[in-house]
Formats: structure tokens, sequence, C-alpha cells
């Protein structure tokens, strides 16, 4: 078999080579597709010889491992997947409206007619939104029934606005590529749906199993995908974390799938806080910000660099756990301010100075506050957890937790004197 | 059996009847010879077989209707059921209800043993409950920390827990150092190490080995290279060049041995033919 492709590859590559590795420059009609190797051969043939490919790989093309690897390292990340690549190298990359398929020519133009219809109903719709909006309240009904109109208008307008590009190949492949423009509805409903199929089911398995769901908020239906750093590393929900490692703040990648700015409160608990006299846990807040802008397109908020004058109300506290204790589960909230109005920060900064037992129940109903996001990490006892509680004064340090002993229950006869 | 209680009033009944039955007996007619040669085994065996001709012999090839294979029909109790009733104390690992599969299931503060044995995680006092939104139809068994305490909780309720734990000064598990190296050293059951004082001190060379030796101890030979600062080169799993050479001497090797076995064979065969 090797023997074979050693052979034929010299011929291999004279064939691929017939091909122009990039495209734009292309100008091919499906009716002469003979016509177009030999226009493309005196193109190559005149194009000047910069640099073979393994010298400068095209991130769109690479297919070897060692040349990805190579990419990567500089930087620059390959593009789909390794198959599609592979196969783009000896694909002649003809736009689909130049395909030379008949029956595929046929089927673009059902897809684009409906496209057609689907734009021409936007059109109405927003008409009939715009008719029913200047309609005065009485002629349409009273308040309620205008604006739950309105509100079903919206919603089927948004609708409509997915289904006119949901059939687009381009589309699917630009969000493939990761080349997706959040601004645009289409592939904020891609990436939501992508969201939902596996990492947001991971995410909400681990914070109700690790009962993070009844032990820190009551209820939580996340809606926004919420990624978590440390450095550059990402945390999978739920992962124990070194302790020197979460000594610096982490970076939140926050992709909220509306439209719109929001305005949130990032909270982050320690909810498994050892307290021996209680014989019991106590919660601990080991970060509060208020009045972060997150949006579709502007996701990436790292905790340690918003202000501290507008928006930390409590600066990141390392998480610590004394030795002997169970782990502890650090669970952080994106929880979203209502109407988007922005809090008062001086009064929530008097308020808030505690960090002991501060409840996120009570944060959640004294500011009117909705969790739309959360994450989870874990700490526990490390080698490095020595240093780290020393050098942020926590008095614990010097001890640690054993079992207590349990007193066995006295023994009793099975048969006493009264059954004989 | 039944023969035989049979026998003995029978017989008597024939010693009073059989002579007037022999002269009623028409004598014309001569007694069959199975009769005389009969008579002398067993006497009253013709007249039964007249006055019995139904009675059947019962052998012990059946077993009768009475206790054979109760043992297998009716096997011992296994003492399933509850242990502990609503209210009980319980501590870790008190067993609270013994079953067959899961009758009942393992509420809050309660796990399920390898046979479905339900157990207390925490002391407390035992509760037998439904909790429907959890499940329709599943009974459960828990242990709530209260005396007067009411389960299931809440969904949404934070989880009740207990600490369970002293705070003590901490103790750093840094390896001690170890007492006596030496392969004669060993370690009695109750935590007392054995080492001769030679095996102790054994740096300072040969010394009595077991089966009357004078050597160094296995374990100082195992220290030869490093007493003599050999170091080998580390393994680099990446350094595939080595590999490939090591790869390539191990198969040379294989053919050598390979090629000189069939020498042997070829050689051996040669010898037979001949």
């Amino acid at each position: 078999m090797a023997h074979c492709e050693r052979a034929a590859k010299p011929l291999l590559q004279c064939l691929q080579k017939s091909y122009p590795r990039a495209l734009p420059t292309l100008q091919v009609q499906s009716t002469r597709a003979f016509q177009t190797t030999a226009f493309a051969r005196e193109e190559a043939q005149a194009e000047p010889k910069s640099q073979p490919f393994h010298k400068a790989p095209d991130p769109a093309l690479v297919s070897s491992p060692r040349l990805e690897r190579r990419l990567i390292r500089q930087g620059v990340s390959p593009i789909g997947s390794r198959r599609r690549r592979a196969a783009l190298q000896s694909s002649p990359n003809v736009p689909f409206e130049q395909l030379p398929y008949q029956c595929f020519q046929e089927a673009r133009k059902v897809l684009l007619a409906d496209r057609e219809e689907k734009l021409k109903e936007i059109v109405s719709m927003r008409e009939k939104i715009a008719r029913l909006q200047a309609v005065p309240t009485e002629e349409a009904g009273g308040e309620q029934v205008k604006k739950s109109r309105l509100v079903a208008m919206e919603l089927h307008l948004e609708r409509l606005k997915i289904l006119a590009d949901i059939n687009d190949p381009l589309v699917k492949k630009k969000f493939e590529d990761g080349q997706g423009d959040m601004s645009k509805p289409i592939y904020r409903y891609l990436a939501d749906r992508k969201w939902r199929e596996y990492r947001r089911k991971i995410l909400v398995q681990r914070i109700t199993q690790m009962k993070v769901i009844p032990d820190v908020l009551p209820h939580c239906d996340p809606v926004v995908d919420t990624k978590l750093y440390f450095g550059r590393s990402p945390v999978q929900p739920g992962e124990f974390v070194n302790s020197r490692v979460s000594t610096s703040a982490p970076k939140l990648d926050v992709q909220l799938f509306d439209r719109g700015e929001k305005l949130v409160t990032i909270a982050v608990v320690d909810s498994d806080v050892p307290n021996v006299e209680k014989d019991g846990f106590d919660y601990r807040m080991h970060y509060l910000a208020v009045n972060v802008p997150i949006s579709a397109v502007s996701t990436k908020v790292d905790l340690s660099k918003l202000s501290s004058d507008s928006q930390v109300v409590l600066p990141w506290l390392p998480p610590v756990a004394q030795k002997g204790s169970p782990y502890h589960r650090l669970s952080v909230f994106i929880m979203e301010q209502k109407d988007s109005k922005p809090l008062d920060f001086a009064a929530v900064k008097a308020k808030e100075t505690t960090r002991d037992n501060k409840l996120l129940r009570t944060l959640q109903a004294r500011y009117h506050l909705k969790a739309i996001g959360a994450h989870l990490f874990r700490t526990e006892w490390d080698s490095t957890m020595a240093e780290v509680m020393k050098e942020n004064g926590y008095a614990e340090v010097d001890m640690e937790l054993r079992r207590k002993r349990v007193e066995p229950l006295p023994y009793k006869r099975r048969n006493p004197s009264t059954f004989r | 059996m039944l023969q035989q209680r049979l026998l003995a009033p029978l017989r008597v009944l024939e010693r009073a009847i059989v002579p007037s039955l022999r002269s009623s007996q028409p004598i014309s007619r001569p007694p069959p010879p199975s009769i005389l040669s009969r008579t002398n085994t067993s006497a009253p065996t013709p007249f039964l077989n007249r006055l019995l001709p139904f009675s059947q012999v019962r052998h012990a090839s059946h077993a009768t209707q009475g206790t054979a294979n109760r043992h297998s029909r009716d096997p011992a109790g296994k003492r399933l059921g509850a242990k502990r009733t609503t209210g009980e104390y319980v501590v870790p690992g008190c067993i609270i209800f013994r079953q067959r599969g899961t009758k009942w299931f393992p509420g809050e503060n309660c796990a399920l043993g390898r046979d479905h044995t339900i157990y207390a995680t925490e002391a407390g006092y035992v509760r037998y409950y439904l909790d429907p939104e959890r499940h329709p139809d599943r009974k459960y068994i828990g242990v709530c920390f209260e005396k007067d305490g009411k389960l299931p909780t809440p969904r949404n309720a934070p989880t009740k827990r207990k600490l369970n734990r002293v705070a003590v000064p901490r103790i750093d598990d840094a390896p001690t150092p170890i007492a006596g190296q030496s392969d004669l050293v060993a370690t009695i059951d109750n935590g007392t190490m054995v080492s001769s004082v030679e095996a102790v001190n054994a740096e300072s060379g040969s010394q009595l080995r077991p089966g009357y030796m004078y050597r160094e101890a296995n374990w100082q030979i195992g220290r030869a290279a490093e007493k003599a600062g050999i170091t080998a080169k580390a393994y680099n799993p990446k350094n595939r060049w080595l590999a490939w050479r090591k790869r390539q001497a191990r198969a040379e090797r294989a053919a050598q041995m390979k090629s000189l076995k069939n020498k042997k064979k070829a050689s051996k065969k040669g010898k037979g033919g001949r």
C-alpha cells in the first residue's frame, strides 16, 4: 500500500496543483468545467513560487497534526474539522451558485424562494406591529390585550428572522467555523442550541447533584453560557482547583443569547465553611460585584479588572479549605438586575460589608435579582493550602478537623426476661 | 406390613376350614402339581390367593406423603423487616430495615447496603415517609436530626447537615524517617519493629546473613550503583531514535535466535534422516 502511495504521489500532486489553493480569484462557469482547469494551471504557473505549504500553512487547509500544532503555537487556530480541511485541499472549491449539479441548483432555488417569502413576512409583521403601536389603547381593547398582542407579535418576528436564515449553508458553515456574528439573531440561536445540547446539561447536572441549587439558591434556570478561567486554563463545572491557582480572581466568559445589554450582579459563594461550635456549615461570600454590563458581543468579564469604585463590592478572597474539612463548593452566580437598571453602588457597598454568613437568598430578595447563569468549582486541602491560608490571614490554619467518635448504642438484649 | 398382620388370623381360619374343603373336593379331580410344590414352601398361599385376589405389595421405592421434602419447600425465615421504628434513635451504620429488593428507599441521611439493607449515615431519629415531589410511589426511610422534626424537607430548602468533626492541632503528614532499614527488619502485628543490631548499622560492610553467609544486605547491593556515583540517563519516552534502535536490536537478536533454532532443528532432522 505504502509503495503504491509513494508511486502515485507525484501524479496526485500534479493533479492537485491544477486547482489553486486559494479560491477568490477563480472565476468558474459551470458549463465550461474543462477550461477552468487549464485556466487555473496557467495562473498557477504565472504566480511566483513564494513559499512551500509547509513553511506557511493555511489555517483553512492544513490537515497534518504537526503543521496544525505549529499554527496553534503561532496563535492561529485551524478552521473547521481536520476532515473538512483535508477534503478542501483537493476540492476545486467552486462556489455553490456555480456547481454543475442540476438537482442541487433546483433545491437551492426552493430554499431561496422560501427565504424571500420569509423576508416579505418579516416586513409585513413589522408594519403590523407599527400599526398596532399607533392604535390608541382604548381601541385596541385595553392595556393588557394590546401588550400581550405586541409581545406575541414580537416573538413571531424573532422566529421569522431565524427561519429566514436557518437553511442557509453559508450561515451553517460560518457558525461551525466560529466566525458567527453574535449580533445577528440566527447565530445567537445556533449558539444557544449548541450550548443546550451538551454544556448546559452538564452544568445543570453538576449544580443539582452537588446540591448547590437548594443550598445556595432555591432555584436557577441557566440561560447564559458561563465559562470560568483561572489564568488561561478553563475550569469545568465542579472541578477541583488548586489553592495556589485560585488565589487570583478568575475570568468569566458570559455568553448572552438575547438581544441587548444586561446589567448583572456576579457573586461567588462558599457554602461549606465548617463551624465547629455550631456543628454545621456556614456561608462565606468570596466575591460580589454589581452593575457588570454584558451583552451577546461583549462576553469577557475579568473579575480582577472590574472597577473597584463603581462595581466591586467585595473583592476576591482566595477560597480555602481547612485540613480535614469536606470539600468546599465555590459557586459562581450571574444574577440579572431588575429591568437592567443599575443598583446604587454606594448604598450596596455600605450595606454589604461582611463576608461571613452572607446568604445569596437574602441578596436576591433585597435587590430583586434573578439568577440567569451559574458555574461551580471545588477546593479541598492540598499541599499549597497552608501557605495560602497563612498569606490571607485565616486563623484556622493551625487546626485540623478530625472525625468525632460516635458513641455506639448500648447493647440491648434481644430476648429479655419478659420474653422468656 | 398389612400382609404380616393379616396372615396370623388367616392361618387359624385355614386350619379350621381346610379338612372340610378337602372332603368337599371331587376326588376325580387331582390336585394340581403346582399346589403340592407350593405347599411345602408356604402353606396358606393357595387359600389366600382365593380369598384376597387383589392384595398389592407396596415397596419403599415411592416416598410417602410425609415430611420428606419439607425443608426445601419451607426454608428458615430470613429475619427481614424493620429493625428500628419511627422515632427511634440511631447512630451511623445502624441498620433500620432489612429487605429483599427495594421495598423501601433510602431517604435523607440514609444509605442502601449491598443487599438493599437501609442503614443510617447520621445520628438521629428514624422517619418513614412518602416524598411525592421526588417520586410518586416510592416509600422512603430517613433520619432526621431533631426528635420532633419532619421529613421530607421541601425541595428548595437548604439541606441540613452536620459537621461531626472536632478541631485538633494540625499534624503535618511529612514522611517520617525509617528507623531500621534492612531486609532483616520485620514488624509484628502489635506495631513493634524487630530488627537485629547488625542490620541497623549495616552500612559497615558484610555481615552474617541468613543461611550462614557473610555478605552485604540485599538493599545495600541494590544501592551499589548509587554509591559508585553511576547515573543512568533518564528515560525519555519521546526519544523515538533510541526507541527505534532498541527495537531494531531486539528484532536482530530475535532473528539470530530463530536462525539458531532452525539450524538445530535442521541438524536433528538430518540425523534422523540418516
